[in-house]
């Protein structure tokens, strides 16, 4: 993936050197890579020309071609509805070469991942995971989610990207007490989650 | 005698000339060490044993090399760290071809596979495979998603899981035909070795 990406990007870069070297009318490219994007949905926008861009796209390349000096400005007309794209480099004016350098980076949206804890009491030693995330509760709690801050202040996400699945179970029981799980499992839509339900018993 | 005295002399130029030039005659056999968070690394080199503590980012072997002396710094058989792997990169050259010795060592976290047995029970008590497609398993969010259709027995994810890390799979979609439960081997904290073992069992619908 990565060498066809740089035999691409060699062929890429053979062709706009190439048409570079011309120096017409309407002869240069305008185009970039793309991160991050997982969905369907993204739509540039260039002087009124639109390009639409798939899932799993990581260059795109206007296909009308630009002259020497023509300014452009592209921007982001409809994003996937999971993420937010940006668009950097996007701004300017055409020189003597192609234009390779627009940089578009989407980052899916993330949401918290929690919910209510019945019968806790004041146990303590709750120890709940998602996958890698791992939540210490506290004694008392009646609700919880993901997202924890370690004792030296840092702060660790337990957020779940949108589209991805996610499974709530206890790594730990609390002293003197049983705890299950329930509507721990299932996959994040584009709010944050806060109905899985532990229900602890003496 | 004088013939003697000339080569010494001789020698002692060359000696002077070269560390004259590079500054230094020995070259400490030193580097970096990236990621290392458990003890028992050994490094070695020219018939020396280093050991190099957690927490470390830079090692010095204690005898220093003359010039032109040839070194090959590698973890020996027995040398990795706890629950880490190490690297070395740039680890072999001749002592004086540069300025310095400068060896990389980078350490990470060994990782090891999540896996288990998946069983149907049918109505008269006997254990079987699925009978049916829809069973899927997910160990969080970012391990991937097991699709276990019928004929189904055991399951491994993917995404390998570090040492130390936790993992915790669960139902993520019920089979057509039955109701799974994941057993609570299914949540632990990995450790030195490959899960296996952890018990989906699933109970034919009636």
């Amino acid at each position: 993936m990565k060498s066809l990406t740089l035999r691409s990007s060699v062929a890429l870069a053979c062709a706009l050197s190439l048409a570079g070297c011309g120096g017409g009318n309407k002869n240069l490219l305008l185009a970039g890579s793309i991160s991050g994007l997982s969905k369907d949905g993204l739509v540039l926008q260039n002087n009124g020309e639109k390009l639409v861009i798939a899932a799993g796209q990581t260059t795109f390349s206007f296909p009308a071609l630009l002259s020497n000096d023509e300014a452009f400005d592209i921007t982001v007309v409809s994003e996937p509805g999971s993420a937010d794209c940006a668009v950097t480099n996007g701004k300017g004016k055409t020189g003597a070469y192609n234009v390779t350098s627009v940089l578009v980076t989407c980052v899916t949206h993330t949401f918290e991942l929690g919910g209510t804890i019945d019968g806790l009491g004041d146990a303590s030693g709750l120890v709940v995971v998602n996958g890698s995330d791992r939540q210490e509760i506290r004694a008392n709690a009646e609700a919880f989610n993901m997202t924890r801050v370690n004792a030296d202040n840092s702060y660790a996400s337990g957020k779940v990207a949108q589209g991805a699945p996610y499974g709530v179970s206890i790594l730990t029981q609390p002293t003197g007490r049983s705890c299950t799980v329930q509507n721990g499992t299932g996959t994040m839509g584009d709010k944050p989650v806060s109905s899985v339900q532990i229900n602890c018993k003496t | 005698m004088t013939c003697n005295f000339t080569r010494s002399a001789l020698a002692l130029t060359l000696v002077l000339a070269l560390a004259g030039c590079g500054g230094k005659a020995d070259f400490p056999v030193s580097g970096t060490v990236l990621g290392l968070s458990y003890d028992g690394l050994v490094l070695t080199t020219n018939g020396m044993d280093l050991p190099v503590a957690k927490g470390s980012t830079t090692f010095s072997f204690p005898k220093a090399l003359s010039y032109g002396e040839v070194y090959a710094v590698t973890v020996p058989a027995l040398g990795q760290p706890q629950h880490q792997t190490c690297q070395v990169i740039n680890g072999s050259d001749t002592a004086g071809r540069l300025a310095s010795i400068n060896v990389s060592v980078i350490c990470a976290l060994n990782q090891h596979a999540v896996g288990g047995i998946i069983r149907e029970q049918a109505p008269d008590g006997t254990f079987r495979a699925l009978t049916t497609d829809g069973l899927t398993l997910t160990n969080g969010s970012n391990s991937g998603v097991i699709t276990a259709k019928a004929g189904t027995t055991s399951f491994t994810f993917g995404v390998l899981v570090p040492y130390g890390i936790s993992y915790g799979v669960t139902v993520l979609t019920q089979p057509a035909g039955a109701t799974c439960t994941v057993a609570p081997n299914g949540t632990g904290i990995m450790g030195d070795n490959a899960i296996a073992d952890i018990d989906v069992k699933c109970v034919a619908n009636k």
